[in-house]
């Protein structure tokens, strides 16, 4: 279970509270959007779910563990269970896509052996098996996009968090995507996807997180009226 | 014809190096011994070469300081263990109150001391030197163009004790004032001890250099890394991301330090060998006494090779820690 609880946070000491008040329960194995306009705190929240920052108020629990409590130490285990899936990709460059995909494994200590066959696998998955060799720049951004989900979910996280993971991509290739996480929630991982497509949000009508001047404004559990609230929020 | 054999090679070393590099059992030991691809461009960096520049001289210096270090031992060692025991007396030519001695005196006085002394059982060997031994002696001092006859030879009396403790020495010397009035003992420790005294300063100077060359080196190292830090902070946040440890980061900059320091840490250390070689040669070549032979002994010539595992040492600890201290910032 993820908790957030009275969550404030900013980057600084005498800078500008980003977020303040954040209250959400996301359980295991669920599925959520995030949305809300430019400069609400989209990328900070998602920050502090991905354990990059740490909130300057309030409790925060990840998978069962109060944040607080736990020393640095064992917060690298806790990353190693959360994939995600930037804006700007993040590719390295100098890196061949097997390569890239094949960071988390390596990170968690998995075989020669077990890193090939499962690169390989989720590469075919992606359908880039032909492209391992490549270097990320010779990809167009659509293969790309499919490079950093690939390389977010290879460790089989359990949650996997998507900044505007659509944002690159035309409308076919977005909806296909979206498909590819429809697959993984229903093999068990918790996502959480920010985006500004209400198209897409309403299509797939997953509960929503909305945010607005730093705060969640609602946290819906279905879709019906999610138009209309996106809409107040924006 | 260089550039022929190089022409002759090139192509066939590339082929070979290309078979090897695709080679699954090459590759598989390879990575084995952790030569993959470094996760961040740290080789791709520019200023490496600069590193391994300033690595190199580092080296050189501390070659050059180290040789100085083991020569100045082995030359006070060599001085100490070749005195040891050893003692000189001397019929001076001129007497404590100012008279000129002859030549046939000096002699005399000499046989008659030599002779006196010869069975004392304290005394190992005794050897009185000859008037050609005495001009060897002083030649650096006067040159070898003036003859025995210009100037007025003092008698010399080589000996070895069985020990040279104070005992045995007062006793030497009051044997010796009994058989000649004109014979002064001469024990080599003061002016030894001075010796040896400068010696030992210099040996520290060389080793302070020694020091203040890692100091540097680890302040380059330290400035170094925090600059790769710097240029790859993406890259280092986006493995902090997907939860690598500060170990599993810090290990691909120690690598990379390793390798450059080692590269660096070779190149200068032959240059350092081979300046120290040349010095040697030098001073073995010199054609005056004046100036000491220069001698490294096998241990010291090794410890001058081991420079460039040191100096990659210190680099990757160095390295190790700037990164571990860097990273304990981020959450």
């Amino acid at each position: 279970m993820i908790k957030f609880e009275n969550i404030g946070f900013k980057y600084n000491e005498s800078g500008e509270e980003i977020l303040h008040d954040v209250n959400f329960t996301l359980e295991l194995g669920s599925y959520h959007f995030l949305t809300g306009p430019s400069g609400s705190g989209k990328t900070s929240l998602m920050n502090l779910m991905s354990l990059g920052n740490m909130p300057t108020e309030g409790q925060m629990t990840m998978f069962d563990k109060k944040i607080s409590t736990l020393k640095r130490e064992d917060l690298f285990e806790l990353r190693q269970r959360i994939g995600v899936v930037f804006q700007d990709f993040r590719l390295l460059k100098h890196l061949s896509i097997f390569d890239n995909v094949a960071l988390p494994l390596r990170i968690m200590g998995e075989s020669d052996q077990n890193i090939k066959n499962h690169v390989s696998e989720l590469l075919d998955w992606v359908g880039l098996e032909k492209h391992k060799n490549n270097l990320p720049p010779t990809l167009s951004g659509g293969q790309q996009q499919r490079v950093a989900i690939a390389r977010a979910v290879i460790g089989r996280p359990k949650l996997l968090l998507a900044d505007e993971p659509t944002g690159n991509l035309d409308d076919e290739i977005g909806f296909r995507l979206m498909g590819l996480f429809e697959q993984l929630n229903r093999m068990g991982t918790t996502i959480v996807i920010a985006t500004h497509n209400s198209n897409i949000i309403e299509q797939f009508g997953h509960p929503c997180l909305i945010l607005g001047n730093g705060t969640l404004h609602a946290s819906q559990s279905s879709n019906a009226p999610i138009a209309q609230k996106i809409r107040n929020v924006f | 014809m260089f550039s022929k054999i190089k022409k002759l090679l090139q192509p066939k070393i590339k082929t070979l190096g290309n078979a090897l590099a695709k080679n699954p059992l090459v590759i598989r030991m390879l990575k084995n011994l952790g030569f993959r691809d470094y996760d961040l461009p740290l080789n791709q960096s520019e200023d490496s070469k600069f590193l391994v520049l300033l690595i190199a001289l580092m080296s050189f210096l501390s070659v050059l300081a180290c040789s100085g270090t083991f020569a100045l031992n082995d030359m006070a060692a060599r001085w100490s263990s070749g005195l040891e025991n050893k003692v000189t007396i001397e019929i001076a030519v001129e007497t404590k109150d100012g008279h000129l001695l002859s030549n046939n005196t000096v002699r005399k006085e000499t046989k008659k001391l030599a002779k006196g002394l010869k069975h004392s059982p304290m005394i190992k060997s005794l050897t009185v030197l000859s008037n050609a031994e005495i001009q060897e002696l002083i030649s650096p001092w006067i040159g070898d163009s003036l003859t025995l006859n210009d100037i007025p030879l003092p008698g010399l009396i080589a000996i070895e004790l069985r020990n040279s403790n104070e005992k045995s020495l007062n006793t030497l010397k009051s044997d010796m004032l009994k058989l000649s009035k004109y014979a002064r003992l001469e024990t080599h420790h003061e002016w030894l001890g001075d010796l040896i005294n400068f010696t030992r300063t210099l040996k520290n100077l060389s080793l302070f250099i020694t020091l203040i060359i890692a100091g540097v080196t680890i302040i380059a190292i330290t400035a170094g890394i925090r600059t790769r830090l710097a240029i790859h902070q993406k890259e280092v946040l986006l493995l902090h991301a997907m939860g690598a440890t500060d170990h599993y980061i810090a290990r691909q900059f120690q690598r990379h330090a390793m390798i450059l320091s080692l590269k660096g840490g070779l190149i200068g250390a032959v240059l350092g060998l081979i300046t120290t070689a040349v010095i040697i040669f030098l001073s073995a070549h010199s054609g005056t006494a004046l100036i000491p032979t220069i001698e490294i002994s096998g241990t010291g010539i090794l410890l001058l090779c081991l420079i460039p595992i040191i100096a990659s040492v210190i680099a990757t600890i160095t390295s190790r820690f700037t990164v571990l201290r860097n990273l304990s910032k981020i959450p």
